[in-house]
């Protein structure tokens, strides 16, 4: 190929790779199990290059496994040395530390073959609904108790399945033949990437994927040392409190703007705790990293070399860098946590920038039978987006995560629960020139008049509501309680009794600018929608 | 007898005559502020031509995109929603889901309903239909009486599982309509749309009421002045999902009009697949903006029940307002003719979705335009030629496109010739498409490469045979009258109307008695509408079972033909949903229960194929050339230019361009052309 021939070609093909990557992760969205996965697109799908460095990345994908899912296939290989595989092997792993932070999510990387060689890789990963222990809570005082870990280990060898570890994983989950089922889809979906990769090699004459790979890391690290020039360099530092699960956690961050790159310590932050809403270091990584990627480097797709410019470090044993036995089951609540501390550093390099905080970690509502009736219901409870510095924050959407809500009739179709209210709660967004988000109330009850047990694992930001930038002030802090007077304080188990109602007030986002500076006409609308009471506009904006 | 059809679009209305004899057309500048003005004047001068009077019509079919525009434009009625207490935010709160991950900045549409005007009304059904509470008479008066004093002009009605007992949606609406004057629209969720998912069937609601005022004082209006000119035949309306409907039916539902336009387009595609034997064909329109993919069976477009109108947020998907009608399922892609080519900030080549639309429009144009479009690439590389471009109606200027191709292409991306960049931003556009049409083919289970493609719009033919061979497929077919596509559509489509009826419940529980009623009253009903213009015998029905594994996302559609007698056979049900799953997955999986998810009805008009013979010129006694760059190669090579009236059944071999007024057809290496008995244009590609 001819120079000029060769820069079209490559814009074609990274095209396509990206596209391999969609096909993959659409056919695995539409496989998997459990309404809240499906809408959460909690699942990623990447394509590799020889060495286990990742080419491209379906964009479907939650930030917390597009980022993981970079390192876990080297992870992988050095378990499993590549030179051992062969053709119609697939490699698996729940592993909290290798793949996406806590035991339900399942990694899979299926090896393509040409001519005898391994070209590259295809990941995918998902969430799979249940895989033993104590299922969805942050109960657990271990990793050992959080369910079945699967170290790296063939799914399938020469195309032979793994019936072992199937057998293993229907033995031990409470819903074994959709697990099952969610597994055989990560292998299929890479083997239909696995073909759609060698149809693009055939097609464009290519051995090995060697020379696309350095256009797209080129380009990309170019790319990226183009963006983060905007941040001026120094050193940057923020810190943040959240409620814990029964004591206050500290999270700190120290960033470091070079020449191209930046690097976060977190070193200084909580040590891990002994209930399961610890992160681990890599899941840490991957929200902290999307934070500051999604403010500085929007349009950089995601791969290694887009990922290989920042770097997130932490001492060993933080609830950020949680080592194992730690469990880590609720770990969004401290990783999701993250991106508000990224951009509390990011506000001091670029003022006037930066979107205010937001609710912060998804309100994970897991509510289960504790009468005669066994079910169990997971879905979100979401609060505000931080307001933004030129428009206001989303009202009950939640950021980071891109999780949406199960709507209320598919709940109570799948469930014996009744929602008596959803809806915006007055004054719960930050006042500011541009309000926070608002936050919402929902009701819940049994509709079959039994007791229900609720775990309050993600319940977060119920001390203090997400602070404003730029003069804006704090959103509304959450508040959970039971109709029979119980006031949640912690991230345990509650019972809501039969025939009692839990109400839920989930957080509003951070207001941004004076709020005295509103727009008279913005606040008017407020007040006319009912999302503004006249009492805060009287004393929060200072409307006469 | 004569049939007319008009399409009025935003900026052209169509409108086309059908006699013994043929097909004749006009094509008149859209009104917009009383588009039934240019209607009628198009088809005063249409009569004019054919020497005929209104009297002569037999019928008119009518589509419009003014429900579309209303919305996009908030220009609807004044409305209110009166919804279940406690829940009238969800109309905002949606999805609670941002569409776009990486970007911080965007807007979630605006709710056509302002929240004071959110109503909530105590009441409650619950998800298995039994009522938990009743509206109480007094309250609904409280809330009539508030809407009579707001100056509501239209009222929709949405509660909480009223798809699986709409009774109290029934009820509010007969007390309001006694109270309120009779010019307030009223409009139930369960009438609409009478699916599960509250967000969707409330957005659906209250989209029908916005714009049903208007609707239906527009259409009346221009009735009345069709039959006071003499026309006295049948005048029907395009659907959305590609059938036709009545007045009265679609002054009841016009949001079931929103992509008639489009709907149009589909239904010419799927009469051409038909006229040349085509049975799986992938039809392709490609615009100024946008290019637009449609799976067609049997002659059957694909059709979905997920929509969505007006985006809020950079046309990007998931920023619109969903409307759960029946619609040709077209999946949209940024690049069309106008659509903007540059580099990114990695050094990327980019194509669209931005576009430099008409105006200014491509660099080529002369307007002031200086982005290099992908019009501007196909002239560089001589695809088309400046000479009569768009039959004349648009005279370019040859010298501005590569100049705008070179600064913000070649340079920046450090490519030493124009050509070759021009030739590579048609090969992006190219790879785009046939990557969007690859993903969608999978999600529906189809084998691309044994497609035919159908190719639309002033761009499809340019673009055709290099998509052709990215997807492995072998025949192309450009129609016909592809000019005014969506108005002749309009004449191929059968009278038609569709109707659903949420489940979810597992197969095995379902009450199989109970839910055959319910289809079999909705098979009557759908029936008894289309027979309203159509003689009973000529009226098919047919049941759309929607099916899964409970927990999972992926529907199997089972279709099949049924009457009055239909029952639901659970066992045969489960052993076709197995089987297809098998098909399209590779496994299917033990232990897990089946879930029929939803029951859909279709009454269809069974149509005759009407054809017109097409008689070619004579051959060109000198066949000219021109030099068009190919990418490959790395060099200009010559094609020979065709006039398109002069092919006929002989087979003409590649390189050439075939020319006609509204587009080219590419005939690339490889390929030969020739024309059907219709006149429509094969391209089959030569084993090799």
């Amino acid at each position: 190929m001819s120079d000029n021939l060769d820069i079209v070609a490559q814009n074609v093909l990274w095209n396509r790779l990206i596209s391999v990557c969609e096909e993959q992760a659409n056919a695995l969205m539409r496989a998997a199990f459990g309404a809240i996965v499906r809408e959460a697109g909690d699942l990623s799908a990447g394509v590799f290059d020889a060495n286990g460095d990742m080419l491209a990345q379906a964009v479907t994908g939650t930030p917390g496994h597009v980022n993981t899912m970079a390192a876990s296939v080297r992870a992988m290989l050095a378990h499993v040395p590549a030179d051992s595989l062969n053709p119609g092997d697939a490699l698996v792993t729940n592993d909290p530390w290798l793949g996406a932070g806590h035991v339900f999510d399942f990694v899979v990387v299926t090896p393509a073959f040409l001519n005898g060689k391994i070209v590259g890789y295809l990941a995918s990963t998902s969430h799979i609904v249940d895989i033993g222990g104590r299922g969805w809570s942050a109960e657990a005082a271990s990793i050992y108790e959080e369910g079945v870990t699967f170290p790296v280990m063939h799914l399938r060898r020469a195309q032979t399945l793994n019936e072992d570890l199937l057998a293993i994983v229907t033995t031990n989950s409470r819903v074994p033949h959709e697990a099952r089922g969610d597994i055989l889809s990560l292998l299929s979906c890479n083997d239909t990437g696995v073909a759609r990769l060698l149809d693009l090699m055939g097609e464009y004459g290519l051995d090995d994927l060697v020379s696309i790979a350095s256009f797209i890391f080129e380009r990309s690290s170019m790319g990226t040392r183009k963006a983060l020039a905007r941040a001026p360099q120094g050193v940057y530092e923020s810190v943040m409190t959240l409620d814990g699960y029964d004591t206050p956690i500290t999270l700190k961050a120290r960033m470091t703007i070079s020449d191209g790159s930046i690097s976060v310590d977190l070193s200084g932050s909580t040590p891990a705790v002994v209930r399961g809403i610890n992160c681990p270091l890599n899941y840490s990584a991957a929200y902290a990293s999307f934070g500051i990627r999604a403010l500085l480097t929007p349009e950089v797709p995601n791969n290694q070399a887009s990922l290989d410019a920042i770097t997130i470090t932490a001492e060993p044993g933080l609830v950020v860098s949680a080592e194992r036995p730690s469990p880590v089951s609720a770990r969004h609540v401290i990783g999701q946590a993250l991106p508000d501390l990224m951009l509390g550093c990011l506000e001091q390099a670029l003022p006037g920038e930066v979107l205010a905080e937001s609710a912060g970690a998804l309100w994970t509502l897991s509510l289960s039978g504790a009468g005669k009736t066994p079910f169990s219901s997971l879905n979100v409870a979401l609060g505000g987006m931080g307001a933004r510095p030129s428009s206001d924050g989303l009202s009950t959407t939640a950021f980071p995560s891109g999780v949406g809500s199960v709507p209320v009739e598919a709940a109570e179709v799948s469930s014996p629960v009744i929602y008596h209210a959803k809806e915006f709660i007055c004054d719960s967004g930050g006042a500011g020139r541009y309000r926070g988000g608002l936050g919402q109330r929902i009701e819940i009850g049994s509709r079959i008049n039994e007791d229900m047990f609720m775990s309050a694992a993600a319940f977060e930001r119920l001390t203090s509501g997400p602070e404003g930038r730029q003069g804006g002030k704090r959103g509304s802090q959450g508040k959970v309680v039971i109709s029979d007077g119980t006031l949640v304080t912690d991230k345990g188990m509650y019972k809501i009794p039969a025939g009692e109602r839990v109400i839920l007030q989930t957080p509003g986002g951070g207001g941004y600018g004076d709020p005295a500076d509103r727009d008279p006409q913005a606040l008017e609308r407020d007040l006319s929608d009912g999302l503004v009471s006249d009492e805060a506009a009287r004393t929060l904006y200072t409307r006469k | 007898m004569m049939r007319i059809s008009i399409d009025i679009g935003g900026t052209f209305t169509d409108v086309v005559a059908e006699t013994e004899t043929g097909l004749s057309s006009v094509k008149v500048l859209t009104t917009p502020a009383s588009p039934d003005r240019g209607a009628l004047d198009g088809v005063g001068r249409l009569l004019a031509d054919l020497g005929k009077s209104y009297a002569d019509i037999s019928a008119i079919i009518h589509g419009t995109t003014l429900a579309t525009n209303a919305l996009i434009e908030r220009r609807g009625a004044k409305t209110a929603f009166i919804t279940t207490a406690g829940f009238r935010d969800v109309l905002d709160m949606r999805y609670e889901k941002r569409f776009e991950q990486y970007d911080l900045n965007i807007e979630m549409p605006t709710s056509l309903v302002d929240r004071p005007l959110r109503l909530g009304l105590q009441e409650r059904i619950l998800a298995d239909g039994s009522v938990l509470q009743a509206p109480r008479d007094d309250e609904i008066d409280a809330l009539a009486d508030r809407i009579r004093s707001e100056g509501v002009e239209a009222v929709a009605i949405g509660f909480l599982h009223s798809y699986r007992n709409p009774a109290h949606e029934l009820y509010v609406a007969e007390r309001l309509k006694q109270t309120l004057d009779e010019s307030v629209t009223v409009c139930q969720s369960a009438d609409v749309a009478c699916e599960i998912r509250e967000y969707e069937r409330f957005s659906t609601v209250c989209a029908n009421a916005y714009v049903r005022p208007l609707m239906s004082k527009y259409l009346g209006a221009l009735k009345a002045e069709l039959n006071r000119l003499g026309f006295d035949g049948s005048f029907l309306m395009m659907l959305s999902g590609g059938g036709l409907t009545t007045l009265e039916q679609a002054m009841r539902f016009p949001i079931r009009l929103v992509e008639s336009g489009p709907a149009g387009g589909v239904a010419l595609a799927a009469h051409v697949a038909r006229e040349v034997g085509s049975q799986k064909t992938l039809s392709l329109d490609i615009g100024g903006t946008t290019a637009k993919i449609c799976f067609i069976r049997d002659g059957n477009p694909q059709t979905t029940r997920r929509f969505e109108v007006a985006r809020a947020w950079r046309d990007v998907k998931g920023s619109g307002l969903p409307v759960r009608v029946p619609t040709v399922e077209l999946v949209e892609i940024g690049a069309g003719g106008g659509s903007i080519a540059g580099v990114d900030m990695l050094g990327r080549l980019k194509v669209g979705p931005r576009s430099a639309g008409s105006d200014p429009g491509p660099a080529a144009y002369g307007r002031g335009g200086a982005d290099a479009t992908i019009t501007d690439a196909h002239l560089t590389v001589g695809n088309i030629a400046a000479e009569g471009f768009a039959g004349g109606m648009i005279s370019l200027a040859p010298d501005k496109a590569p100049s705008a191709i070179a600064r913000h292409v070649q340079e920046p991306m450090g490519i030493s010739d124009v050509e070759t960049a021009a030739a590579g931003i048609i090969e992006l556009a190219d790879e785009t498409m046939a990557n969007a049409a690859r993903v969608h083919g999978i999600e529906l289970g189809h084998d691309i490469a044994a497609f035919d493609l159908l190719v639309t719009g002033g761009g499809g033919a340019l673009h055709a045979a290099r998509i052709a061979e990215k997807l492995g497929i072998r025949r192309i077919i450009v129609p016909q009258n592809a000019g005014v596509g969506s108005a002749v559509g309009f004449l191929r489509s059968p009278v038609a109307f569709e109707s659903a009826i949420s489940v979810m419940e597992l197969l095995h529980d379902v009450n199989v008695a109970e839910l055959s009623k319910r289809v079999v009253d909705q098979l009557s009903f759908v029936r008894g509408i289309v027979e309203e213009a159509v003689p009973a015998d000529r009226v098919n029905t047919t049941v759309k079972v929607e099916i899964r594994y409970k927990g999972q996302g992926l529907e199997v559609v089972l279709e099949h033909p049924a009457d009055t007698s239909f029952v639901i056979d659970a066992a045969q049900l489960e052993a076709e949903f197995i089987d297809r799953y098998k098909a399209l997955i590779g496994f299917t999986l033990n232990n897990i229960p089946v879930e029929l998810v939803s029951v859909s009805v279709t009454a269809r008009e069974k149509r005759a194929l009407s054809t017109h013979a097409f008689v070619p010129s004579a051959p060109q006694e000198a066949v000219p050339t021109r030099k068009v760059f190919d990418l490959a190669a790395q060099k200009q090579i010559s094609y020979q230019i065709f006039k398109r009236a002069s092919l006929g059944a002989a087979a003409s071999h590649g390189p050439a361009v075939v020319t006609e007024d509204q587009t080219t057809t590419l005939v690339r290496p490889g390929w030969s052309v020739r024309a059907s008995g219709e006149g429509h244009l094969i391209l089959d590609r030569s084993l090799s």
